[in-house]
């Protein structure tokens, strides 16, 4: 028995419209849910012009593959890139091997960023959709994508009216506090980022096993999250997550470093379920993934910019700070709960946003139908006058009053040593 | 009456900038006193790691210092913020002990009905558990563990995330304090008052986990500090110590000898010994042994008569355990392994319980028998089983004969006296068996006594109701004895040390 997908009634107008603006074939990707029984696609986007390409000629992996990417960080939790879709005349065999090729390319792109570990219940299915623009036959085929050596599938391809509609929406605000050492000795940003990457992974595995309350309360697994009867009644549920560090992981050391990296503050974290009979397991699942994705996704943004990137003074201590961009959403429909998300940095403006949705998802926004209250805006505060002004104090050091003879410690905690290696230089 | 007090312990008086510290330490109002009769109280406990991270940015010690108080008081402040819960384990039941938020409880519902939403597993890897707990009921020193948790969510909207990045050769430390706090609390008790008690049992823990860990720094070199409780004899009772985690005991003399002369302990019984440390109801061993099976027994009553006892925890060592056939012959090997068992557990010792071949080999080394010996299946007696307590774990042994059976019924006088002073247990020979005698119940009066013997010659699997209800354990009278056989007793001396 093949997939069967229910497709929002506008993707069929869309990909109509792709399909008249004959200039080559034209790629695109596939968004949506999908659950066990069953496969949900709220909207498809082109894949972007690349300028520096040859116009229309041949379908460019990579750059389909980036931009799947791209738009798998702007989707929030339950939304995810499902599929390709490629409008083209030529033979459907031959478009069925490209687009096989694009999705395992698509997938694994995506995958490779993700921090949270895979569960047994995900659906590793996707989806590949031909559409001949002439005779407007669609062909769908799906391929697992866990599996290099799958086939393709069928699978069915339905339009529906109200696809869009109804969706719980489960979110929280989650405060995030990581302090991770920096190595030794610093040449580049590569060391960086790498250490940065493995305290996420460590929060991550934290995220995954914290416990999940919605509206107050530690539901079954197997229950569902209470549900309206009427569809367009908005279903929005609050989340809480209730965390304990992991007592055996870090072994406990004092080691030198170069410093240390910090990240502070809160996140505004959403996922969407398709609210026929949502389990609290799904949305404790997906709620968990757009947490770590969307601090993950930010991380990397940062790290990414150039400015991040400061020369090395080995003289003086250095402290600087850096904004995270805040999240900022964009409704899908006007009539729909459903909304996509980027990151705004802290010297971008509101229709730099809107250009992006418009390259990215092929959204027409107007900067009022942004909805930025759900993430404040930092002040970065000067912390390098508070910081020096504390080496300044000269205070005799306390009496520790030792009421044993000092021995030699036997057993120690294991660490580095020191005393060698350790110069500490001068301000002046 | 007997009376629980749970006090602070201050391990050295060195000064804390903070006042609120200070103002626990000499306040009076932590003492908890709690009265429990024998059925109505029980132990809160938390535990939880918490992780210690900063970034140590000098090598002046002052620094360091400051830069360490200040992460543990930024723990501090965690356990007193409102993200602070705290989880009972294996139920739904969860707390904001700071916001005053109970999941599916009240804050005044009082502890004995927390244990009806406990969902226990009742296989405990010791022995089988036969003891009724269906009915739920808080009995006798029962416990109600906590976990700590911390909650990440807040309402909205929030400030997006700084990354901070401070370039600096220094150092980082990085350390997972596992805290674990007790606090005794009556059945009665609303639940709120249990927690608010934990809360400041946590605080005051963080408090002396600082302590102990500046003393303990040496440059670069940390002691992650470790929290213990020991049962004190009243009227201390349960008392929680936080030594540093990786030194052993024999260094840590001089702060046990602070302890003992605070709780007004003699100096000649290791209270503060690891192996001491108190063991929780209901939480399971791991070796698989049976300890203090004794335990379960109603004891004799005798006009006029007191029953004396072993002192402290035993193993109960018997025919094929360990996958050792000895079953005709090890009877007096398994009482010495009992008893060497005992010694261990109250922390004279670290030597492991030696097996059958590791007992004779010590008598061969001390001249006692012929290499052959090893590897046999001979009897050995009450002077052999001395002479291994003294060859392998350094302890002496009186010897007491008795030249027929019928004498035992007079010797009451100085087994009790055996059991308060020494409370050891005691190794009997003669005729063909040998047991192990773990008390005594006489009356000075009457001259009635009776005897707590524990059997070595079981053969079944470590079940505590079999072992019990058929007398494997049991309390038994002076016709027990061979009336005419003559008996050798071993009593092995308990070292006077701290």
């Amino acid at each position: 028995m093949g997939r069967s997908y229910i497709v929002e009634e506008d993707v069929e107008g869309y990909l109509s419209k792709l399909c008249s603006q004959l200039t080559g074939p034209v790629t695109g990707l596939l968004i949506g849910q999908s659950l066990v029984k069953r496969d949900f696609i709220v909207m498809a986007t082109r894949t972007p012009q690349n300028e520096s390409a040859d116009a229309g000629k041949s379908v460019d992996k990579e750059w389909v593959s980036e931009h799947a990417r791209q738009v798998s960080r702007m989707l929030p939790g339950g939304l995810s890139v499902l599929g390709v879709f490629m409008v083209s005349e030529s033979d459907a065999k031959d478009t069925l091997t490209t687009l096989r090729q694009l999705l395992f390319s698509v997938e694994n792109l995506i995958s490779s960023e993700q921090l949270w570990m895979p569960a047994g219940d995900d659906v590793t299915d996707c989806v590949t959709l031909h559409i001949n623009p002439k005779t407007r036959k669609t062909v769908c085929r799906t391929f697992d994508v866990k599996d290099p050596k799958s086939v393709a599938k069928p699978a069915d391809w339905k339009y529906q009216s109200g696809v869009c509609s109804s969706w719980a929406t489960v979110s929280c605000w989650l405060n995030i506090d990581l302090l991770v050492p920096l190595p030794g000795s610093i040449t580049c940003t590569k060391p960086v980022d790498d250490c940065l990457k493995e305290e996420l992974k460590v929060w991550a595995q934290q995220i995954e096993r914290g416990v999940c309350l919605i509206e107050g309360k530690k539901l079954p697994e197997d229950s569902e999250i209470k549900t309206g009867q009427k569809k367009n009644v908005r279903q929005t549920y609050t989340a809480q997550l209730l965390i304990t560090p992991d007592g055996q992981m870090v072994p406990d050391v004092v080691q030198q470093c170069g410093g240390s990296l910090s990240v502070r503050g809160a996140i505004h974290s959403r996922a969407f379920l398709h609210s026929n009979k949502p389990k609290a397991k799904l949305a404790e699942k997906l709620l968990k993934r757009d947490i770590i994705s969307t601090v993950a996704t930010r991380v990397q943004m940062l790290l990414e910019e150039p400015q991040t990137q400061t020369e090395e003074n080995k003289e003086r201590k250095q402290t600087e700070q850096f904004c995270l961009p805040r999240r900022v959403f964009c409704p899908v429909k006007a009539t729909s709960p459903l909304c996509v998300c980027d990151y705004q940095f802290s010297d971008e403006g509101l229709s730099e946003m809107t250009d992006r949705f418009k390259e990215m998802l092929d959204i027409e926004a107007t900067e009022a139908d942004l909805d930025i209250t759900q993430e404040l805006i930092t002040e970065v505060i000067e912390s390098n006058a508070k910081e020096e002004s504390l080496m300044e104090e000269a205070e005799p050091p306390h009496p520790w009053r030792n009421n044993y003879i000092g021995v030699a410690m036997a057993t120690a905690v294991a660490l580095l040593a020191s005393a060698a290696s350790m110069l500490y230089l001068s301000d002046a | 009456m007997e009376r629980c007090v749970q006090r602070h312990v201050e391990l050295q008086t060195c000064q804390l900038p903070l006042d609120e510290y200070n103002e626990l330490s000499h306040n009076l109002s932590y003492l908890n006193m709690v009265i429990i009769g024998s059925e109505s109280a029980v132990i809160l406990r938390l535990r939880g790691p918490l992780e210690l991270k900063c970034q140590l940015d000098s090598t002046d010690v002052v620094f360091m210092q400051k830069a360490i108080s200040r992460a543990f008081e930024a723990l501090r402040l965690q356990v007193k913020s409102k993200s602070c819960v705290l989880a009972i384990c294996d139920s739904p039941l969860l707390i904001w002990p700071n916001k005053c938020v109970y999941e599916e409880i009240s804050p005044d519902t009082p502890c004995e009905d927390i244990f009806q939403w406990i969902q226990t597993n009742d296989q405990e890897s010791g022995g089988k558990r036969t003891t009724k707990k269906k009915n739920r009921k808080c009995f006798s020193a029962s416990v109600l563990n906590f976990s700590l948790m911390t909650e990440v969510t807040k309402p909205g909207p929030l400030s997006a995330p700084i990354l901070t990045k401070t370039v600096q050769r220094s150092h980082f430390l990085c350390a997972t304090l596992q805290v674990d706090c007790a606090v005794c609390s009556s059945c009665s008790d609303p639940i709120k008052d249990g927690c608010g008690r934990l809360l400041e049992a946590l605080t005051r823990q963080l408090f002396e986990m600082e302590k102990v860990f500046l003393q303990h720094m040496r440059g670069t070199m940390v002691l992650v500090p470790e929290p213990l409780h020991f049962l004190l004899p009243e009227p201390n009772g349960l008392v929680t110590v936080v030594f540093p985690r990786d030194l052993p005991d024999k260094e840590l003399e001089a702060q046990r000898r602070e302890l003992h002369k605070q709780f007004e302990l003699p100096d000649d019984k290791p209270y503060f010994r690891r192996a001491n440390t108190f063991h929780f109801p209901n939480e399971p061993y791991k070796d698989g042994y049976l300890r203090n099976p004794h335990a379960v027994l109603t004891h004799p009553a005798l006009d006029n008569g007191k029953v004396y006892l072993v002192q402290g925890i035993y193993s109960y060592h018997h025919y094929m355990q360990d996958r050792m056939d000895d079953n005709g012959w090890g009877c007096a090997y398994r009482s010495l392994q009992t008893i060497c068992s005992w010694f261990k557990q109250q922390g004279y010792v670290e030597r492991c319980v030696p097996t059958h071949k590791e007992i004779q080999q010590a008598l061969v080394d001390v001249g006692d028998k012929q290499a052959s010996f090893v590897g046999s299946r001979q009897w050995i007696g009450s002077i052999e089983v001395q002479a291994v307590l003294d060859q392998l774990l350094g302890v002496t042994s009186k010897i007491m004969f008795v030249s027929q059976g019928s004498e035992l019924a007079s010797k009451g006088r100085e087994l009790a006296n055996h059991f308060l002073s020494e409370g050891t247990p005691v190794m009997i020979g003669g005729g063909v068996l040998a047991h192990t005698i773990l008390g005594v119940a006489w009356s000075e009066t009457t001259g009635e006594i009776r005897y707590l013997i524990l059997d070595p010659h079981y053969t079944g699997a470590e079940d505590l109701q079999v072992i019990t209800d058929k007398g494997w354990c049991g309390w038994k009278g002076p016709d027990f004895w061979d009336q005419t056989a003559y008996y050798n007793l071993c009593l092995p001396q308990r070292p006077r040390v701290i």
